[in-house]
């Protein structure tokens, strides 16, 4: 017989689901319990069990698909029924009904919820979206631009086989000197502060085109090679689509990197409920001025983003002075 | 060679079929919420068979248990039957609550069990009062008062225990620690994990338990519930134990490492006691299939009659919310 598996009832807040990609194929056998497909909701990502035991025909929803609870998922031919059926015909059910048995005679929704927009955000960019816009709406942002000599953390990345990520001399300068810069873990609460739960540096990681931020515990004595190692690993967790490795992770200051993609200098949008992030640029030679000579130097540009409410300026530009000498001694 | 067990054939099979009750119960109302059949979200206790059933098992049938958002389990030890249950999960009048009280709050006063206490910890006080109406009443009665892990960080944990320890009350605090409140590891919100420590600091014994072995948590209990009928209560057993689902129904259990959840389904009550009961020499395999064969069958007949079970009216919306006046 035929049977036709409609998306359950897996999204807490009513948010649409998102169907992320099949975990099986039309034609496979597949047992009632199995990993059907991933999804997505505002909240979790998750997997869809298999309420039939038999072979799937037929995909009703494809990846990138947003799909709406009682809305057909799968095809499947089984020998077996689901649960067993009503035993009898039922009643006439009298006045405005309760629960599933008269949700199932409201008209199933149709298969496209119209309207629908031509190319759906994914979740994780929604929910970005909405916390990024909140941040900029609402926090008065300064930026502080600086640069730093990059040729010592060059000349200790050539040594290093294999070589570290960029990013992980800047979580190494940063968890250096944030125990010396307390207001940078600060978050606004009322009209007071309270301190970050965590030390931990966040770096943000892309992910098919989806922004996380990896959080980063980077124990006091790590050496560079040892952060990037974990860097490495998180975003890893992050790209494979670990659930728990993609959650909102807090952390004390968030580094975002487009140096690689030869960003000169940007200024960088601060991710609520941290106060400041740092944005580093592509490093590359600039004409420098060194004991009355010009000199070609190879050089980083560093723009601090930071939140008025929390930093002031002198603060914020000492903390940016801390972090370039670190560099420049790594 | 083990050795021969004490306990009569019929009875260790009664333990046996009620656990695997629950498990199959479990099961079907997993796959009833996956089909869209069934509404609400749902708390549910696939592998903790062996706490409810090892512990209602010591009870008599006019004592009392006080269980939590997952009840399913305990309700089915404690006598519920599964068609009361499922009627009440699909929201019938002929649900153990009139169709009022879903699967957050099961329970039928008639067979000795409050409706569930959602609450985290909720039960414990409660607990704690009934056992003093015992008390005062002079009725030989014990109450066994079941919470998770989560709730010995509530202050009514507290609060209950220490009025139970201080009045010498006859309870059983019955902790089914299963290493997670909601999806938080013991170790994150407690200093101390081994829980049944704690009632030392009160006064009393706590005793912890191998909570997946189901004759381990009938002798545990049993032990406990004669010393509070007897007036040396109240106890905590804290039993270990591990559940095979998540949290709640749209919880996938993503925080359990695989390795954990390797070894602790390898440790599976039913499996475990399957293998104890045909060690025996009089039970066999066949027997025990057909135990689970004859639960099967109970649970897709009341399935099939909850799903056309009376729906609750809006006109009784207000009754039974109270007792009666004197």
């Amino acid at each position: 017989m035929e049977l036709v598996m409609k998306m359950p009832d897996l999204s807490t807040t009513d948010s649409a689901i998102k169907l992320v990609r099949w975990l099986v194929q039309p034609g496979q056998s597949v047992q009632r319990g199995q990993s059907l497909c991933e999804i997505e909701t505002d909240k979790a990502a998750s997997e869809v069990e298999s309420i039939a035991t038999g072979v799937l025909k037929e995909f009703r929803a494809q990846p990138g698909d947003l799909v709406v609870v009682g809305q057909e998922l799968a095809i499947f031919e089984t020998e077996t029924p689901p649960s067993p059926a009503p035993s009898a015909v039922p009643g006439p059910v009298k006045g405005p009904g309760l629960f599933a048995r008269n949700r199932a005679a409201v008209p199933a929704p149709g298969p496209t919820p119209a309207p629908a927009p031509a190319i759906v955000l994914s979740q994780a960019q929604q929910t970005l979206g909405r916390r990024l816009q909140a941040s900029k709406q609402n926090i008065p942002h300064f930026y502080l631009q600086a640069s730093a000599s990059a040729e010592p953390m060059i000349r200790r990345r050539d040594a290093a086989s294999p070589k570290p990520l960029w990013e992980a001399f800047f979580v190494f300068a940063i968890g250096k000197v944030l125990k010396d810069f307390e207001r940078i873990r600060w978050r606004l609460n009322g009209e007071g502060v309270i301190a970050a739960p965590t030390s931990d540096i966040g770096v943000a990681v892309d992910a098919r085109g989806d922004l996380f931020v990896a959080a980063i515990a980077a124990a006091p004595g790590a050496s560079v090679e040892e952060i990037s190692d974990e860097i490495r690993a998180r975003a890893r967790e992050i790209q494979e689509g670990a659930g728990e490795a993609r959650g909102l992770r807090p952390a004390a200051i968030t580094i975002t990197n487009l140096g690689a993609s030869s960003v000169e200098s940007f200024a960088a949008i601060i991710n609520p409920p941290e106060v400041a992030i740092l944005a580093v640029g592509k490093i590359g030679p600039v004409p420098v001025v060194q004991d009355g000579r010009v000199a070609v130097q190879q050089r980083v540009a560093l723009t601090l983003s930071a939140d008025h409410r929390v930093i002031n300026g002198k603060y914020a530009a000492d903390f940016l002075g801390a972090i370039i000498r670190e560099i420049e001694s790594v | 060679m083990p050795a021969p067990t004490p306990y009569e054939k019929s009875f260790v099979l009664s333990l046996y079929e009620r656990m695997a009750l629950i498990r199959e119960f479990e099961e079907r109302v997993k796959y009833l919420f996956l089909e869209g059949v069934m509404p609400g979200t749902i708390h549910q206790c696939q592998g903790q068979e062996a706490t409810a059933t090892g512990v209602c098992a010591s009870l008599n049938p006019d004592d009392w248990i006080t269980s939590t958002f997952r009840g399913h389990g305990h309700a089915l030890a404690k006598g519920l039957t599964a068609q009361e249950l499922l009627d009440e999960l699909f929201g019938a009048r002929t649900g153990c609550c009139k169709g009022k009280g879903g699967s957050m709050h099961v329970g039928n006063m008639k067979k000795g069990m409050v409706p569930g206490i959602a609450i985290v910890a909720g039960g414990i006080p409660l607990a704690a009062g009934m056992a003093l109406a015992f008390k005062m009443r002079g009725a030989p009665q014990v109450v066994a008062c079941f919470f998770g892990d989560g709730a010995v960080a509530e202050g009514a944990f507290h609060e209950g225990v220490n009025m139970a320890a201080l009045w010498n009350l006859p309870v059983l605090f019955v902790c089914e620690n299963n290493l997670y409140g909601a999806s938080t590891h013991v170790s994150k919100v407690m200093k101390d994990t081994r829980i049944s420590r704690r009632a030392s600091y009160y006064g009393f014994d706590g005793r912890t338990v191998d909570g997946n072995d189901v004759l381990a948590v009938y002798e545990a209990a049993r032990q406990a519930v004669a010393e509070c009928r007897a007036g040396q209560g109240p106890a905590l057993l804290e039993l270990l134990t591990y559940r095979r689902t998540g949290h709640s129904r749209r919880d996938t259990c993503g925080y359990q490492p695989k390795d954990e959840r390797e070894a602790w389904f390898s440790r599976d009550p039913l499996d475990r006691f399957a293998a104890v009961l045909t060690q025996r020499g009089d039970i066999s395999q066949a027997e025990l299939d057909q135990v689970k064969s004859g639960v099967e069958q109970q649970i897709t007949d009341a399935v099939a009659k909850a799903r056309t079970a009376p729906l609750a009216g809006p006109e009784e919306l207000l009754q039974d919310l109270f007792a009666p006046s004197a």
